[in-house]
């Protein structure tokens, strides 16, 4: 059961960054990190120096938004719409794949390491052959434009932890698991609360899903973003999950956070399934723990910057995280 | 202009043997109507001019009662004002008028206008106190000033500083052109140099007496200590002292350990009313009290009471705040004097030729109405004159009218406050032609509505009477009751329509929509 | 009875040659044309067309309320840590590059100039907007008329039967902070603002009253009126007046505001937003002679989400003011017509932790297109980051003054408010000359 509970999360190490940190990925069983952001440029650093050094490994020509490690090759995605591979020890780039018509949003990979999935702004979500780069499918199941005649977005992707589903997630709210044996689009929900259009006190939306996570059981699919705005000036909406029994096709918590204002931009599972972890932020940052079972929030947190990104270490003990300037090592 | 001492004599004014020169002011013992006809006379005569005829007595009854207690008089008002034959009568109707508890509310409203324009607050829950109390214009201003927030009767008052105590300049400019009547905000950076008498030191002499009153947990809070640094426009940096508009300064405390409690804004109070300081102050409320009642102020602009822009009337000017000083700027007995007047009282048509300066009172003024004027009288206008309260049972017509004036609250909020020059926007013209309200409210045939009266009146003759003299005021001419037959007798088939189509081209004829 | 004021204008184009006469016979003609016909067919007149195109100069402003940012529309600084995610592209003018967002106005830079060098230092929403509505702001004792009031009155008809200044300004953001206003020059010349409906208030007759009776009535209540004003000189009596007279003409005008009346293929070009359908509808307006239209496009206050915000206001942007200049510019219109793109302020080169930019007056852009603008030109300079202005700035005044002789305005005319002179622009306020055709 959750055991972490009373205790307040510990800052055992932050870096302070010139850039807004968007993604990172870790090496498994170490504190060696890849991370890459609004500089355009993925950076290799390991933290268990006093000073940690990092250092360049490439650049795309714009943001980059998604990161993830196969074997010793790092995969990058951007807002240049490439993927790029790059090996992790000689930092060369390995291959460049024009993968997207517009931003790539968001990289996952399956957990035998053998396929990437990709999402872009041109509503396609492809999989891809993580070793010679091959594109194996594209599954196309959001619309391109938003009711209002805006273009959408596709923010996110995640594989199950059994590697044969995937989700993709929009920024209406509108959520597609595949099956990427065949590329069927084998359930759909919505989460029409994460939409934030709204006639009359806004005319855009900054809303959206923006972070999607199984439980490690596969049941459960969690989406996270921001509640109805309140002013537009900024993130003023209260940070949301939703969490679906996704083949029963059930919405089982429906959470808005009564601390934090801002977007959820990541979520994650405690691999035993005590809680999910979501950070995010809007002028702050926060993380918040969210109990299933009790359907309350165990744990509200600030983080020392907007949250984009985080991983956990294999215990579920130790959260890096990366965001606004900053990257931050956190002990639960 | 000066008036010399021929024409003095020519109007066989007995002159004083202290009377040495011009500016010599008639004596403080002459009603204040008397003081005006003469010098504003003596001035037509001067320029050779007859002035116009004096108003008909329907036409006097419209212009006093909207100018006292803001709106049009009833069909029975005129009526018997019209029919009296007592000698008298329009001094009987002025005071009558002036007692009203309408006045009081009047008052409030038009001080309420010209205090908090262009605010989103109001003093006006005060100055109904203050009013019906009879507070005099200086206590006013000292409670709007200085208002003890602890005192429930005076808490109201401080909306005014609240309004504006985020910005200091405009608290400064407009209290400057409120109660003194100058405007110390443009001679800063215009490119007429307009005016010598205005330094910056003078506007930041008048901002230093604001700048240590603040916001506090919601009340108005002012420190003891502070003064306004300044650049002046070649660059040096200068600190102003607590200096009013005459150039008087007043010694700040300059250490936090003397004891008494030193307000910077209490003391300007205390130095604007002093007996060698006080012009600003009384000329300022007397000018803009006669523009009121005249449409336009014995100098003009209202905020540009300086040296290089004289009066029209400087003996008048100054003897009018002479007496206000002396009478404690009792601001009902001024305005009980000026509507007494001749002046106020003439016609505001001119049939002879160029229409002579406004400057010279020679004809009245055409002013438009102000929202709650119109509004009120709107309301006034479209009511059946016989399911009013006679005028002999006062109360009970009060209580009515306070009624129709609630109501008009929210169709006042559709029209134009007018300034100087008012131009009628076309959304007004719009409106009437084809809004709702007017439509459905203003010209419905309900129970006590005029035209459920017009309607019953199946004679086209007595239906133009009546609807004639409920909303202008007056009968009709010949030439209109013809007019108006004719359209009545083209729409026979729809008589009730007919009947609300005339009363519309009444209501929204130019005579209905000013004071003339 | 009153003669049927419409039977003055015979409709020949014989009638029509007197320049000096002309422009009223245009306007009485525009509303007339419009009443009576299902389509605008006074620019189908060739001699009419031609007159009201060589003497009427009109302007369309694009309202980006709540501040666009200058680095997501014309002045991009791509490769920068503070650039934001876009690229910039290269437009039809060789050197001038705009953001990837603008893909429609980089192929039509020819007609449009871009100021980069704005700084205008109020950066405050209300502030703001008073200041880039007006041109300067106003004194506690006076205030300003704003743009449209001032071209209303400079470039409109007293007797005018169309509208002179309109605005549509539908969203609720600033919308009280930046409300248009005639300040001194009084309400002849306010805006009929459109909040809510495309139709304006009370230009449609009720139920109630049959036409003909309307008419009548209004003529019946012309004719007291004119007794009334016999002996009686007053400006404010005659605004009253010629207010009501006006009335009939507006009435007709409700046509100009009918997105339907428009062929398909034209709404089409327009696109399906509510922006679209809106400056599709000042284009007809400012064709039927309405000499300025605001149409108010808000939710640019990005301090969250900058890029995402930008990502869906700029397209839309970009696509109907291409739509726009395009279809000015085949109705002959555009050489007489000044289109400018303004806001409050801009954005902060800055990004906060919400990926937004903030309130930015010191280095900011504003877009002059068509009518006395030299087309397909950069005026000004911001510094590598855009955090300052390193080449030709600007502030408010000199913008105003750029656009007034842009329409052949002189700058410094002067009002006069009692005795007072009050110069359109402070005096001494120069206009961009490299900027003016």
């Amino acid at each position: 059961m959750a055991n972490a509970n009373t205790k307040k999360l510990k800052t055992a190490k932050e870096l302070a960054r010139p850039e807004i940190v968007f993604c990172l990925v870790r090496v498994p069983g170490s504190s060696r990190l890849f991370f890459a952001g609004s500089d355009m440029t993925i950076h290799d650093v390991d933290l268990s120096p006093t000073k940690p050094e990092p250092k360049e490994i490439g650049t795309h020509g714009s943001y980059v938004t998604g990161l993830v490690l196969a074997g010793k090759i790092v995969l990058s995605g951007g807002y240049d719409g490439r993927l790029i591979w790059w090996d992790s020890e000689t930092r060369k780039q390995i291959r460049v794949v024009a993968a997207h018509t517009k931003w790539i949003r968001k990289v996952a990979i399956s957990p035998n390491g053998k396929t990437i999935a990709s999402v872009g702004d041109d509503m396609v979500c492809r999989l891809w052959d993580a070793g010679d780069g091959k594109l194996l499918r594209e599954l196309r199941g959001h619309a391109e434009q938003t009711p209002h005649h805006f273009p959408s977005m596709l923010f996110v992707c995640t594989f199950a932890p059994d590697g044969q589903f995937l989700a993709t997630a929009d920024k209406v709210g509108h959520i597609v698991i595949w099956d990427t044996a065949n590329g069927k689009p084998i359930k759909t929900l919505e989460a029409p609360g994460m939409y934030t259009w709204d006639p009359v006190q806004r005319k855009h939306s900054i809303g959206g899903i923006r972070a999607l996570a199984f439980s490690a059981d596969g049941k459960y699919l969690a989406a996270g973003g921001i509640s109805k705005i309140g002013n537009i000036d900024h993130l003023d909406g209260k940070a949301r999950i939703e969490i679906f029994d996704w083949q029963k096709g059930e919405k089982t918590h429906e959470y808005v956070d009564d601390k934090f204002k801002g977007i959820i931009e990541h979520l994650a599972f405690h691999p035993q399934g005590d809680w999910l972890l979501g950070g995010g932020g809007a002028n702050d940052g926060f993380f918040l723990f969210f109990d299933l079972k009790a359907n309350k929030a165990l744990r509200q947190e600030k983080a020392a910057m907007h949250v984009h990104a985080f991983v956990l270490d294999e215990k579920a003990e130790t959260i890096y995280a990366a965001g606004h300037g900053k990257i931050q090592v956190l002990n639960t | 202009m000066r008036i010399n001492l021929p024409i003095l004599a020519l109007l066989g004014i007995a002159l004083g043997p202290s009377l040495t020169g011009a500016g010599e002011l008639f004596p403080p013992t002459l009603p204040i109507e008397e003081a005006v006809d003469r010098y504003v006379e003596a001035q037509l005569q001067e320029a050779g001019l007859q002035p116009a005829q004096p108003a008909s007595d329907a036409n006097f009854i419209r212009r006093l009662t909207l100018d006292l207690i803001g709106r049009i008089p009833t069909l029975e008002e005129t009526r018997s004002f019209v029919a009296s034959t007592k000698t008298g009568k329009r001094i009987e109707l002025t005071d009558r008028l002036l007692n009203s508890p309408a006045f009081v509310r009047h008052q409030a409203t038009e001080f309420d206008t010209l205090l908090m324009n262009g605010t989103r607050g109001s003093v006006r829950p005060y100055l109904l106190m203050a009013l019906a109390e009879g507070r005099s214009w200086d206590r006013i201003y000292r409670d709007l000033l200085l208002p003890d927030e602890s005192d429930p009767k005076l808490k109201p008052a401080a909306e005014f500083l609240h309004q504006r105590v985020r910005d200091l300049d405009k608290l400064t400019a407009e209290v400057s052109s409120l109660f003194f009547g100058v405007n110390i905000s443009c001679a800063r950076c215009h490119d007429h140099p307009l005016v010598a008498d205005w330094k910056q030191d003078h506007f930041f002499g008048m901002k230093s007496f604001f700048s240590r009153t603040y916001q506090s947990g919601g009340r108005l809070a002012e420190r003891e200590t502070g003064l306004v640094k300044f650049k002046t426009t070649k660059g040096v940096e200068r600190q102003a002292r607590l200096m009013f508009l005459t150039g008087k300064v007043v010694e700040t405390k300059t250490s936090k350990d003397s004891s008494a409690k030193f307000s910077a804004r209490a003391e300007l109070v205390k130095l604007s009313l002093q007996p060698d300081q006080r012009d600003f102050f009384a000329r300022s409320i007397v000018n803009r009290i006669w523009h009121r009642f005249f449409g336009y102020g014995l100098v003009m602009p209202l905020d540009q009471m300086h040296s290089e822009n004289a009066p029209s009337h400087p003996e008048l000017l100054d003897w009018l705040a002479r007496d206000l000083v002396e009478h404690g700027y009792d601001l009902r007995r001024l305005i009980r004097g000026l509507v007494l007047s001749r002046a106020y009282a003439r016609a505001s048509r001119w049939d002879k030729g160029e229409v002579p300066q406004p400057s010279l009172f020679a004809v009245a003024r055409v002013r438009p109405l102000t929202p709650m004027q119109l509004a009120v009288s709107l309301r006034l206008a479209v009511t059946d004159p016989q399911t009013l309260p006679a005028p002999s049972k006062p109360e009970e017509l009060d209580k009515r009218l306070q009624g129709l004036e609630a109501s008009a609250a929210s169709l006042a909020r559709l029209f134009d406050q007018p300034d100087e020059d008012f131009q009628v926007g076309v959304h007004e013209a719009l409106l009437f032609s084809n809004g709702a309200i007017i439509e459905k409210d203003l010209l419905a045939d309900g129970g006590d509505r005029l035209l459920n009266r017009l309607r019953q009146l199946t004679k086209d003759e007595e239906a133009i009477d009546l609807a004639v003299q409920t909303i202008l005021c007056r009968p009709p001419r010949d030439e209109e009751r013809k007019l108006l037959g004719e359209y009545l007798q083209q729409r026979v088939d729809r008589p009730v329509e007919a009947r609300r189509q005339m009363m519309w081209a009444l209501l929204t004829s130019a005579e209905f929509r000013f004071n003339y | 009875m009153v003669p049927n004021r419409r039977l003055n204008f015979c409709g020949s184009p014989l009638h029509i040659m007197d320049r000096r006469g002309f422009l009223g016979v245009a306007a009485a003609g525009a509303a007339a044309f419009a009443a009576d016909m299902t389509q605008l067919n006074v620019l189908q007149h060739p001699l009419l067309a031609g007159e009201l195109k060589k003497q009427q100069k009109r302007c369309l402003l694009l309202w980006l309320a709540g501040g666009a940012s200058q680095l997501e529309t014309w002045d991009p600084k791509p490769g920068t840590l503070t650039g934001g995610p876009f690229r910039a592209i290269p437009t039809s003018v060789p050197g001038i590059h705009i953001s990837e967002l603008m893909p429609q106005m980089a192929q039509r830079m020819k007609h449009t100039c871009i100021i980069r060098s704005l700084n205008t230092r109020i950066g405050d929403h209300g502030g703001g907007a008073q200041l880039m509505m007006r041109g300067r702001r106003d004194e506690p004792n006076l205030k300003y008329p704003d743009l449209g009031a001032v071209l209303a009155r400079e470039l409109g008809r007293r007797d005018s039967q169309v509208p002179d200044y309109v605005s549509f300004y539908f969203a609720t953001e600033g919308r009280n902070m930046s409300l248009g206003t005639a300040g001194f020059l009084g309400s002849r010349y306010a805006p009929m603002e459109l909040y809510t409906s495309m139709v304006p208030e009370n230009i449609r007759r009720l139920d109630g009253i049959n036409d003909l009776d309307h008419k009548q009535r209004a003529e019946l209540r012309d004719l007291l009126s004119k007794q009334f004003a016999q002996g009686r000189a007053s400006s404010s009596l005659g605004s009253h007046n010629a207010a009501y007279q006006r009335v009939r003409g507006l009435m007709a005008s409700e046509k100009l505001f009918d997105a339907t009346q428009e062929p398909p293929k034209i709404r089409d070009r327009y696109g399906p937003t509510l922006f679209g359908e809106q400056v599709m509808v000042a284009r007809r307006l400012i064709e039927a002679g309405v000499p300025f239209v605001r149409v108010a496009r808000a939710w640019w206050d990005s301090h969250g989400q900058n890029f995402e915000t930008h990502q869906e206001l700029v397209p839309e942007l970009d696509h109907v003011m291409a739509a726009l200049l395009d279809d000015l510019q085949e109705r002959g219109l555009l050489e007489h017509t000044l289109v400018i793109t303004l806001a409050e302020f801009g954005r902060t080169p800055r990004i906060n932790p919400s990926l937004g930019r903030d309130h930015f007056a010191t280095a900011w852009s504003a877009t002059l297109s068509g009518c006395g603008i030299q087309g397909g030109s950069v005026w000004g300079k911001t510094d590598a980051q855009g955090e300052r202005v390193v080449d030709g700035e600007v502030g408010a005044a000199e913008l105003f003054a750029t656009i007034y002789r842009a329409l052949g305005i002189n700058h410094q005319k002067n009002y006069h408010i009692g005795s007072r002179p009050v110069p359109l622009t402070e005096p001494g306020t120069k206009p961009i000359k490299a900027v003016l055709a």
